[in-house]
């Protein structure tokens, strides 16, 4: 077992894994952050993305050994004080969410997105969402609520 | 009975919200995977590596001595009950075990660990020693078919050797039509297995206590088939056996069948501890079920005015190496090819056939989407054999507002594909996107223009008795708890039950609280597929808030001293006539402090009409002649659901639909490896779903204004009926851009390019 620091969703975190563990399996099995969801484990999906240093990133694709001192977001960071980050009230409102099992990965794609680029054009935000899979929408009213997302942070 | 034609109504036909959103976008939603129990282990599978053979020994014993290793099973020490996976045929074709001593297609259950950590049972899966005997491989339908062929199951009453049985219809006289046909075309229509791509994978948590209770959490589309498959392969009653689900990521059929339920069950049975077992993406793809690889021979008769005068088809369907729900999905596709066309004369004979390759299921559209990919591609082909436009042709042939079955003039129930198809034509510009076809005609970049019409069903009246049962109780603050048996898997259902008894109540949506898809909790309804949500469910819900409108207007009445009848719903109170009000609350409170009752109800509710929705799509393509690469341009999908009662949702699912269709229409296709047996494309990365770059920029997805009299305030289905157009829309499109025919799925660039390559070469 190694000992493993780093920032977790603003909290300076410590946690005792085998640095060859995923971050994904950490996350979802050690640290009890079950939002973080699983699609694929090969890196295609996008249900397992995070923030890593302000990058969207693939959590089932990372070794937890990679986090030592860096500063980690996930869809639990979002939800603070019992209130809805914007993103994810624009996810609500706009339809975008169906079965909700990529929707934590989207909405981390997006955050990502909009703390870079607070007004995207479309282009990017289909860019930005280019490595997440959807098998309910069709995108349409996730890609809405990125726009809907971005109007509302403005405010 | 609210009116559901006439007044204004704040709930029917307004945008909501999936229910219990909030939920899915904090990552706090609880699927299966999610769950863990005190004291719980982990499960691996290890799947068959052959295609077919005879297990002739297996020894577990190096892996039951690993460390935290606490069961192994097998053939050997699990019960050996014969069983249909899929709730829809339950009784029949029971060709299925737990585990079997004979393997019948690469992926097959061979035997399955619990262990400490997923890891440890993963390790111990390659301790497992296995010596099998190989036995005849089928790939093929119908060389399964043949006479001499081995029989891959020798148990569950097939109708002969790997034929489980034939399913034939016919109307009018098919053949002396042909013969009076000006022209007859024959066409053969390949259609590849597919995955249903849920996001969430299979999985399940199962729980076996000490007062012999077996709990299984899984995400179920169909809990009362599994409760009762369970207590079958278990031989427990069925008041210790409980199936619950916790939340579904995503289902498409994909979730009706047994998979991981009676694997995890038999180890917490064995360990009387909670085990779960969840299947990786691999495993999702390999191991579940899948839409059924067909292959189609179609002949129409046609005259020279394009008048259709006969319809004959003969389905070769690929059931895989289980019977599972394979006949149920031949028989509705089956009824589909009655219900789109005037044509009086039209014969369907369908081959479900049992093959060494992976197990065919239910799936979105049931067989709709490849018997219309045959039936609209044809009709292409008609279109330009006889120099009429596809819309003329369309037109002249599809059923109307007055069309019934020409089997049993059973009504389509308003149906209304034209009006779909012109509407489509006129949002895409239909005759400015020929022009362009006709333009590129020469150029690298063709354009080309499809259409594709398809229909589907609302339930299974008719089929089974198709009920769902709910409760309803009345909370003291006026607020509801809604007990119903299905889940909200995506679609919207729950949803759209929660508007139902919101508009009947006068409530709020967020008065609605429920108990949602749990056999001990909830009433029996026949499951969550068929496309039963808004037209059979929805109805359901309808029912119990209008008795429930019956005993809260009978107390208000006494309360305010007016006529029941009189009284409306709205505001969370009751209205009368003169505006006098009493709210819910002090209704429910009179009713217990008073009256000395509970405010609740109970209802079944039996759908009694088979009514088809209708869908019309087109699609403009271009096609770059020197890669073989196609852009879909602008898409239009039109239907017609009736009254949407969420409009939200029903663009959704169409949106979503056109993800899959086109999917499926260009890149989507298990493959089987023929040397090994084995699915070719067994990841992500390789079975190729759309993402959001993939998808047309200029989409238009519109229902018309429209009501189903059978329907709850007007509504019927569109989950299913929305993909079933796409496969031939992108068909047509494609094949009219490079003027070829291209009968085979997916349209790959490869087959493109070749159908390129035969046309220049005939040319020469
Ligand atoms: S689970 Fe990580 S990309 Fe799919
Ligand atoms: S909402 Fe179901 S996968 Fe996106």
């Amino acid at each position: 077992m190694d000992t493993i620091s780093f920032m977790l969703n603003g909290v300076q975190t410590q946690i005792e894994a085998d640095k060859n563990w995923t971050l994904l399996y950490v996350l979802r099995e050690v640290c009890d952050l079950t939002g973080t969801k699983c699609g694929c484990s090969t890196g295609d999906c996008g249900a397992c993305k995070i923030i890593l240093d302000g990058v969207a990133k693939n959590a089932c694709l990372i070794k937890i050994g990679a986090l030592e001192g860096r500063r980690l977001e996930t869809i639990e960071g979002l939800y603070c004080d019992g209130k809805l980050h914007p993103i994810q009230q624009a996810f609500i409102e706009s339809g975008a969410i169906q079965c909700g099992f990529c929707t934590p990965g989207m909405i981390i794609s997006a955050k990502a997105l909009l703390d870079a680029n607070p007004n995207p054009t479309d282009d990017e935000i289909i860019k930005a969402l280019s490595n997440n899979l959807c098998r309910c929408t069709g995108y349409v009213k996730i890609i809405e609520a990125v726009r809907m997302a971005a109007r509302l942070l403005a405010e | 009975m609210p009116d559901q034609t006439q007044q204004e109504h704040p709930y029917i036909g307004a945008n909501v919200p999936i229910a219990q959103a909030a939920l899915k976008a904090t990552g706090q939603m609880m699927y299966t995977a999610d769950m863990k129990l005190p004291h719980m282990l982990h499960a691996k599978v290890l799947f068959s590596t052959r295609p077919h053979a005879r297990i002739v020994n297996i020894d577990t014993t190096r892996a039951e001595a690993l460390p935290g290793v606490r069961a192994v099973i097998t053939h050997k020490n699990t019960p050996n009950r014969y069983y249909n996976s899929c709730g829809e045929v339950l009784n029949e074709f029971m060709t299925e075990q737990l585990f079997s001593p004979v393997v019948r297609y690469v992926g097959d259950k061979v035997a399955a660990v619990a262990a400490d950590t997923e890891k440890i049972a993963e390790a111990a899966l390659k301790l497992i020693d296995v010596t099998y005997e190989d036995l005849p491989v089928y790939y093929d339908p119908e060389l399964a078919l043949d006479e001499n062929a081995y029989a891959i199951h020798d148990h569950g009453d097939l109708e002969r050797g790997n034929l489980i049985l034939t399913v034939a219809q016919s109307s009018g006289d098919v053949d002396r039509a042909m013969e009076q046909a000006d022209r007859v075309f024959s066409g053969v229509y390949e259609c590849p297995a597919i995955h249903h791509g849920a996001m969430e994978t299979h999985a399940s948590l199962a729980v076996f206590d000490a007062e012999g209770m077996l709990t299984v959490y899984t995400p179920s589309q169909d809990t009362f088939a599994m409760r009762r498959n369970l207590a079958t392969i278990f031989d427990l009653p069925m008041s210790k056996v409980r199936v619950s689900v916790p939340a579904i990521g995503g289902a498409f059929g994909g979730k009706i069948d047994l998979t991981t339920e009676p694997i995890a069950a038999a180890l917490a049975i064995k360990t009387c501890r909670p085990v779960r077992l969840v299947y990786n993406r691999t495993e999702d793809i390999c191991s579940t079920r899948n839409r059924h690889a067909m292959r189609l021979y179609l002949r129409t008769g046609v005259m020279n005015d394009g008048t259709i005068v006969a319809e004959d088809m003969r389905a070769f369907v690929n059931a895989g190496a289980y019977a599972s729900g394979t006949t149920s999905v031949v028989w509705a596709m089956c009824g589909r090819l009655f219900k789109v066309h005037r044509c009086p004369n039209v014969r369907f004979v369908g081959y479900p056939v049992i093959t060494n390759t992976t197990i065919g299921g239910p799936m979105r559209g049931f067989g709709s989407p490849q018997l219309f990919f045959a039936q609209q591609r044809q009709m292409n082909t008609i279109s330009k054999a006889l120099g009429i436009d596809m819309l003329e042709l369309q037109r002249k042939n599809l059923t109307t507002q007055q069309g019934a079955d020409p089997r049993n003039q059973q009504p389509h129930g308003n149906a209304r594909p034209i009006d779909c198809l012109n509407r489509a034509a006129e949002r895409i510009d239909y005759s400015e996107a020929c022009r362009e076809q006709l333009e590129s005609e020469n150029a690298r970049y063709r354009i080309g223009v499809g259409i594709g019409v398809g229909a589907h069903g609302n339930g299974m009246y008719g089929v089974k008795a198709d009920i769902t049962g709910l409760m309803l109780k009345m909370n003291c603050d006026g607020t509801c708890v809604l007990f119903t048996p299905s889940n909200e898997m995506g679609n919207s259902s729950v949803t759209l039950q929660k508007q139902m008894v919101a508009e009947t109540l006068g409530m709020c949506l967020s008065d609605i609280d429920c108990v949602e898809a749990d056999t001990r909790l909830t009433p029996y309804q026949l499951g969550d597929y068929s496309s039963r949500g808004t037209f059979v469910s929805g109805h359901g819900a309808l029912k119990i808030a209008t008795s429930m409108q019956k005993l809260l207007a009978e107390v208000a009445g006494r309360m305010l001293e007016v006529p029941a009848e009189s009284l409306r719903f709205a505001d969370r109170a009751a209205i009368a006539a003169d505006g006098k009000r009493v709210t819910l609350e002090e209704i429910v409170l009179y009713s217990r402090d008073h009256d000395q009752k509970e405010l609740m109800c109970a209802e079944s509710f039996a759908s009694q009409a088979g009514v088809m929705s209708y869908g019309a799509h087109i699609a403009k393509v271009r096609v770059d002649t020197e890669t073989g690469e196609v852009k879909v341009l602008s898409y239009a999908a039109i239907h017609d659901v009736g009254k949407a009662i969420n409009p939200l949702s029903v663009t959704g699912q169409i949106e979503g639909a056109l993800q899959m269709g086109l999917g499926n229409a260009l890149s989507e296709d298990m493959g089987v490896d023929e040397r090994t047996g084995a699915v070719k494309n067994r990841t992500l990365k390789r079975y190729k779903m759309l993402y959001a770059g993939d998808m047309p920029k200029e989409l238009t997805v519109e229902v018309l204004d429209s009501f189903e009299p059978a329907g709850p305030f007007g509504a019927k289905s569109i989950g299913e009926c929305s993909v079933v157009p796409t496969l031939s829309a992108i068909g047509n499109a494609i094949a009219n851009a490079i003027d070829a025919e291209l009968n085979s799925l997916p349209i790959t660039k490869e087959k493109i390019l070749e159908a390129i390559a035969k046309k220049t070469e005939n040319k020469a």
